[in-house]
């Protein structure tokens, strides 16, 4: 259980309603280390698992020699692909059947380097990992893929439904007076969530109960349901914090799997924390890409065509798709445009989703392009932006809901100064740095499903908001009990938020940066739904004091009643309550749409995306946008590039809590920053692995890499976009942060690096 | 259990008697045997600095220290950070007031890590705080806001 | 991780007594031995803690020299006022070395024994083959990725690159390495890979480093450690340089010049060749950026990590230059 009230309130009043700057009210727990995350739970005969990846690429478990380890102190139960429980196969995230045949947990069968294989289950946890070591695999090996590089990986497989195309894409570039053909590339990037995934599973007959960091419980309990054979309902999954997931924690996993099966097995609670550098395995982050882009335009920079052809790596096992298209074909008003979209299988974990999947290196293309053709041309590359810019969606034609893309690229450049810049590349230096400025834009979908949530007024005038959905930094909690405030007229502080638990009312994933809007939606629906009650019973109760006024409305404010015109003595809701002897109001509501309120429509609404509405449904097309301005400091030495000073300006509709919304902004960014100058997950071609697998070798930003960063908010309220006004926020600001720095790095030197990430090696 | 040893830490101010395995680090000590779960394990091998706390009264980290290796000196945690009425350290409080943080994952070791920079004194300009929390990683992101709060809790402090 | 003992060492002769034996490894800050222990890689059957020994962590310097006891703490010497001002180099190659957090933990004589990064050396489930960890299994880290491997003194057995930086700085002014009465100069401690890339120290079984002594120097007085990596901290070196300059009474020709370099060879590089290059001569920056070259004579790259050839004596001009007031 994990009730979360606000503490205190900072800055003025205000702050507490939506829109103003309250600070996160799970911030007390979290600076104080009361904050429990999902594997700190504590419980009586827990269990230690920790499980043994394969060492090959590909292959086929032979044997696995476990004496040692099952002979090894403490140790209770050791998990093989020969005596792993076979579970059914579960319905996929998408709402699709799962593969044929059984999930096999640990396979036999292996597909890529770092996949689970064994399992060791001990009384502690030095137990469990000693045993592991001494755990012996024999493999039979067979060739593998290692990347995108390899001559095996071949063309792949093409995924027609990522087509896009009008005009005449080729006859209009190859008449363009002004051509511009470039290959693109971002290597493998890991989500690198600082707490580890782990989970605790617990049996009591058939009913499990989990305690896992999760984005989406309703959805991954439904797995667990599905591969045990048990009702949906006997699962319960538990995920009061989540120590960041950034798209990696939002499905069911192999050794979620493992852990509960060994719970079942054993009769006992079993916690498996996955090692450091098992997570770079035991998920996928965003897959490698490749795309070539040739850019036609006119010789005063309208752009004729545009044509890409992107590829992703995927698994042996499934066809995940990042879409390089996404951006390309939205961002700039072209008349020609074709784009196609292979996928390549090869031995590695199935990708994932990183934080904004397919917009992500989609942008790094585009906005890396449209930079070289405005030096092709001679062209302020701000400027030339302006000149393509799209009225309406060139892809749907259809009209923006809103688009504050000019105003992001005016703000922006306003701030940063970016008129003072001259234009020649290696014209700005400080002694040995080479200084340079560059622009990219990035944009992200708003995507929308319906949501659920219990609103309920207390005896004592408190109130309580409760829903399945999580908060794993975005702010959920805060920004819930803001919209329960300001519609039942109780200080924010008076509001306690419940999330996290799948016993609660549902919600769907944590992911595409949906949640704030859907489930503010769904508070404020049932909040108003509980306000009304509560005026219902004010002016119609038997023993109300305002029964006998034959008003038709009363005002609620600072958890007061008050009559329109003072006709008769205020009264604070928790005396009303008790004066007519209610303990509670609660209203349960949904945003679903009539149709879909049925019991199969409602539980794949908030189990799968399939109810997951498309940007362009409904006659607008639905986007955030974002402009960001970067000055890069390169030692022409040594090749270092350091960005030094960064403007960004965001449109993300309505803020529900601009101080949120800020710290989400300059997260994105500061992995922008991190995936342009230093990720990339490295593997060894001879066999698959990932070989930086740890915090030491995979870099990420740490402080010191990080300057000032301006973050300027020009959106507006947008209620095609959501209820409440607000569009995407999370995914947004990461967005087009690579291509700006691959763009201002150009500036600097006259490089074009077109791989991420841009480091030293790669300019001197 | 074969081979453990009984050890005697002081923590926030309280002796702790447990019996583990030599093997047993300070952090898992504190996380699996003591229920102190503010200190976190983000990567297990000194690259995070996520299981950040004060020994003697200076930082390090508790997943390259063992438990036994400490026993005899002052320990302290997120959790014995504040006086024990339930307020906030100012560091604390500056975390809270500037959104330093948002899964909160990271944020107990960048705590304990804030309050000792500002006590070793490294905190004379923003770069220098910046350098000087390098050792703690933020996923999230929030480092532009941890400058903000060690600066504001540093200047306060002096 | 195997289990072991647990032993704390209540003198120094108990120390030694207890890291004679076969299997006993010795633990000071603990960020070497423990992770190496996670890793598979260090198996002790009896931890030595000589953490709580009095009297090994002094930081003592007077005119001639700076003595450092083994136990000082990587934080104490960065920080001490006297080091700062007679040896800049090594206090700022510890400042840049690791995290605060490792730094106030990690001990100068541990500091001395850490081992390499490479990620081959490092992952003995999945590599079974390494000269150092196996003599005589071979080196995984050949026909694999190099990005971070070594260019210099390397060997047909290993490639695996020293990572430190304070030995950098060390090697460059000639400090000594005690081992009770023993004394090694640090440039030997360190072994070059060549057939045994198992034994990279000059160090018997038995002995424990008691202290660490520099010789003051003109040079050392005005010297400065420059380090050059992706991330901006928190990383080991891509190239690194300690240099040392000492000018006649004229302000521009050499008298004496220490360099050294890190992140780029198997143990802490002297560099010796562009040191003779340099002496006697006018500073005068064309002539730095040729003689820096020099260092790179007899380089082997593995592709990846071809790059550090490049870099490695850049980062020696810029530190050159700047210590003669020309950068």
């Amino acid at each position: 259980m994990t009730f979360v009230t606000p503490k205190s309130k900072h800055g003025d009043a205000s702050d507490g309603n939506l829109g103003g700057r309250l600070s996160r009210i799970d911030g007390p727990e979290k600076i104080t280390g009361r904050a429990t995350y999902a594997i700190e739970h504590q419980i009586e005969g827990l269990v230690y698992a920790v499980t043994v990846q394969s060492t090959i690429a590909a292959g086929t478990v032979k044997s696995v020699d476990s004496k040692a380890a099952e002979a090894s102190p403490g140790v209770l139960l050791v998990l093989t692909p020969d005596n792993i429980t076979h579970l059914k196969s579960a319905t996929t995230w998408a709402g699709t059947p799962g593969p044929e045949g059984p999930f096999l947990a640990l396979p036999k069968t292996v597909r890529f380097n770092g996949q689970h294989v064994v399992a060791v289950v001990a009384e502690t946890l030095e137990q469990a990992t000693a045993a592991a070591a001494l755990i012996k695999v024999s493999y039979e090996e067979t060739e593998h893929v290692y990347g995108l590089e390899d001559p095996k990986a071949g063309e792949g497989v093409p995924i027609d439904p990522m087509t896009k195309s009008w005009g005449d894409a080729e006859t209009a570039f190859a008449e363009a007076p002004v051509r511009i053909e470039q290959e693109y590339k971002t290597p493998r990037e890991y989500n690198v969530a600082i707490e580890p995934h782990g989970i605790i599973a617990q049996w009591e007959g058939d009913k499990l109960t989990l305690w896992e960091p999760s984005q989406w419980v309703d959805g991954m309990a439904r797995s667990y349901a599905e591969w045990f054979g048990i009702p949906f309902e006997n699962v319960r999954m538990i995920s009061p914090y989540i120590g960041g997931g950034f798209g990696s924690k939002a499905l069911s996993l192999p050794h979620g799997a493992v852990a509960a099966i060994a719970a079942r097995m054993l009769g006992k609670p079993v916690k498996l924390a996955v090692t450091r550098p098992q997570t770079f395995t035991a998920y996928g982050g965003r897959p490698a890409t490749r795309q070539t882009l040739a850019l036609g335009a006119t010789k005063e920079g309208k752009l004729l065509s545009i044509i890409q052809h992107g590829v992703n790596e995927t698994s042996k096992l499934g066809m995940a798709v990042e879409p390089l298209g996404s951006v390309t074909a939205i961002m700039y008003a072209v008349p020609n445009f074709s784009s196609r979209q292979n996928v390549i299988p090869l031995n590695t974990v199935t990708p994932g989703a990183l934080r904004a999947p397919g917009e992500n290196p989609s942008a790094f293309g585009i906005e890396s392009a449209i930079d070289e053709l405005a030096y092709e041309i001679g062209m302020d590359p701000l400027e030339i932006r302006l000149l393509n810019y799209a009225e309406e969606d060139p892809h749907a034609k259809i009209p923006w809901s809103t688009r504050q893309l000019r105003e992001a690229f005016a703000e922006g450049a306003k701030a940063f100064g970016w008129s003072k810049r001259t234009p020649a590349p290696r014209s700005m230096r400080d002694g040995n740095q080479l200084i340079g400025w560059g622009v990219a834009a990035g944009t992200y979908p708003v995507r929308r499903t319906p949501g659920e949530a219990l609103v309920r007024i207390l005896a004592d005038g408190t109130a309580e908001v409760a829903s399945s959905s999580i908060d794993m930094g975005q702010g959920t909690y805060t920004i819930l009990a803001q919209t329960a405030a300001e519609v039942l007229g109780i200080p924010v502080d008076r509001i306690r938020v419940k999330l996290g638990d799948s016993a609660l009312p549902r919600a769907p994933v944590a992911g595409g940066s949906q949640l704030a809007n859907l489930m503010t939606g769904a508070v404020h629906k049932a909040a108003l739904a509980a306000r009304e009650e509560l005026i219902g019973l004010a002016l119609n109760h038997p023993n109300s004091p305002f029964l006998d006024l034959q008003l038709n409305t009363l005002t609620i404010a600072d958890g007061t009643i008050s009559t329109p015109r003072g006709e008769r003595a205020d009264i604070s809701i928790a005396d009303f309550m008790q004066h007519i002897g209610q303990e509670k109001i609660e209203t349960l509501r949904d945003t679903l749409p009539e149709e879909k309120k049925n019991t199969v429509d409602r539980y794949n609404n908030f189990t799968t995306m399939m109810a997951m509405k498309s940007p362009t449904e409904g006659g607008y097309s639905l986007h955030s946008w974002c402009a960001h301005f970067v000055e890069v400091r390169v030692d022409e030495d040594f090749g270092t590039v350091r960005v030094s000073r960064m403007v960004s300006a965001l449109d993300s509709g309505r803020l529900y809590n601009p101080k949120l919304a800020e710290s989400q902004w300059r997260g994105g960014i500061i992995m922008g920053i991190g995936q342009a100058l230093l990720e990339e997950g490295i593997i060894d071609p001879r066999n698959a692995r990932v070989i930086n697998n740890n915090l030491g070798d995979y870099l990420v930003a740490t402080n010191a890499d990080i300057p000032d960063l301006q973050v300027i908010s020009v959106g507006i309220p947008d209620h095609h976009a959501s209820v409440l006004g607000g569009k995407a926020v999370g995914e947004l600001p990461i967005v087009g942060v690579a291509p700006a720095i691959a763009n201002a790095v150009f500036h600097a030197t006259g490089k074009r690096i077109r791989d991420l990430p841009i480091t030293l090696d790669k300019i001197l | 259990m074969t081979g453990t040893i009984n050890l005697k830490l002081d923590i926030n101010g309280r002796s702790r008697e447990l019996a583990v395995e030599p093997r047993v680090t300070l952090l898992d000590a504190l996380r699996e045997h003591l229920d102190l779960t503010g200190t976190k394990k983000g990567c297990d091998q000194g690259q995070c600095g996520a299981c950040t706390v004060h020994v003697d009264g200076k930082r390090v980290l508790a997943c390259l220290t063992l438990a036994a290796q400490v026993e005899g000196r002052a320990i302290t945690t997120i959790e014995g950070l504040a006086d024990g009425d339930g307020g906030l350290h100012p560091v604390q409080s500056a975390f809270l007031e500037h959104d330093a943080f948002q899964c909160g994952y990271c944020t107990p070791g960048q705590i304990m890590s804030a309050v000792a920079c500002i006590r070793e004194g490294h905190t004379k300009s923003d770069n220098e705080i910046r350098e000087y929390m390098s050792g703690n990683l933020c996923r999230c992101g929030a480092y532009s806001h941890i400058v903000a709060a060690v600066r504001e809790a540093a200047e306060a402090a002096s | 991780m195997k289990n072991f003992s647990y032993l704390r060492a209540h003198s120094a002769d108990e120390a030694r007594k207890a890291a004679a034996l076969a299997g006993n490894m010795v633990l000071a800050g603990g960020t070497t031995l423990l992770d190496l222990a996670k890793c598979g890689i260090a198996e002790p059957d009896t931890v030595v803690d000589i953490t709580h020994l009095a009297g090994l962590d002094g930081i003592e310097v007077d005119e001639t020299q700076a003595s450092i006891g083994a136990l000082a703490r990587m934080s104490a010497v960065a920080d001490h006022p006297a080091i700062q001002k007679a040896f800049p180099a090594v206090a700022e190659s510890l400042a840049l070395a690791a995290s605060a957090q490792i730094r106030n933990m990690a001990t100068i004589g541990g500091n001395l024994l850490q081992r390499t990064r490479c990620s081959y050396f490092r992952d003995a489930a999945v590599f079974p083959a390494c000269n150092k960890r196996h003599p005589g299994s071979g080196c995984s880290a050949l026909g694999g990725v190099t990005r971070n491997h070594a260019v210099l003194g390397t060997s047909d057995a290993c490639i695996a690159g020293y990572p430190g930086d304070l030995a950098v700085a060390l090697v460059a002014f000639d400090a000594i390495v005690h081992l009770g009465e023993r004394q090694v100069a640090v440039d030997d401690f360190f072994q070059l890979p060549g057939n045994t890339p198992d034994r990279e120290h000059a160090f018997e079984r038995g002995e424990i480093i008691t202290a660490v002594t520099i010789p003051a120097s003109a040079a050392a007085r005005r010297s400065t450690y420059i380090k050059v990596r992706d991330r901006q901290s928190y990383e080991f070196a891509a190239a690194s340089a300690a240099v040392g300059l000492e000018l006649e009474a004229d302000g521009t020709t050499v008298r004496d010049i220490r360099i050294a370099l890190g992140g780029v060879a198997t143990k802490p590089w002297r560099a010796r060749t562009v040191e003779a290059a340099l002496i006697g001569k006018v500073l005068e920056p064309e002539l730095v950026r040729k003689a820096s070259l020099l260092v790179m004579e007899g380089a082997i790259d593995h592709g990846a990590n071809h790059y550090k050839i490049d870099l490695a004596p850049r980062v020696i001009t810029r530190a050159v230059l700047k210590m003669g007031g020309l950068a």
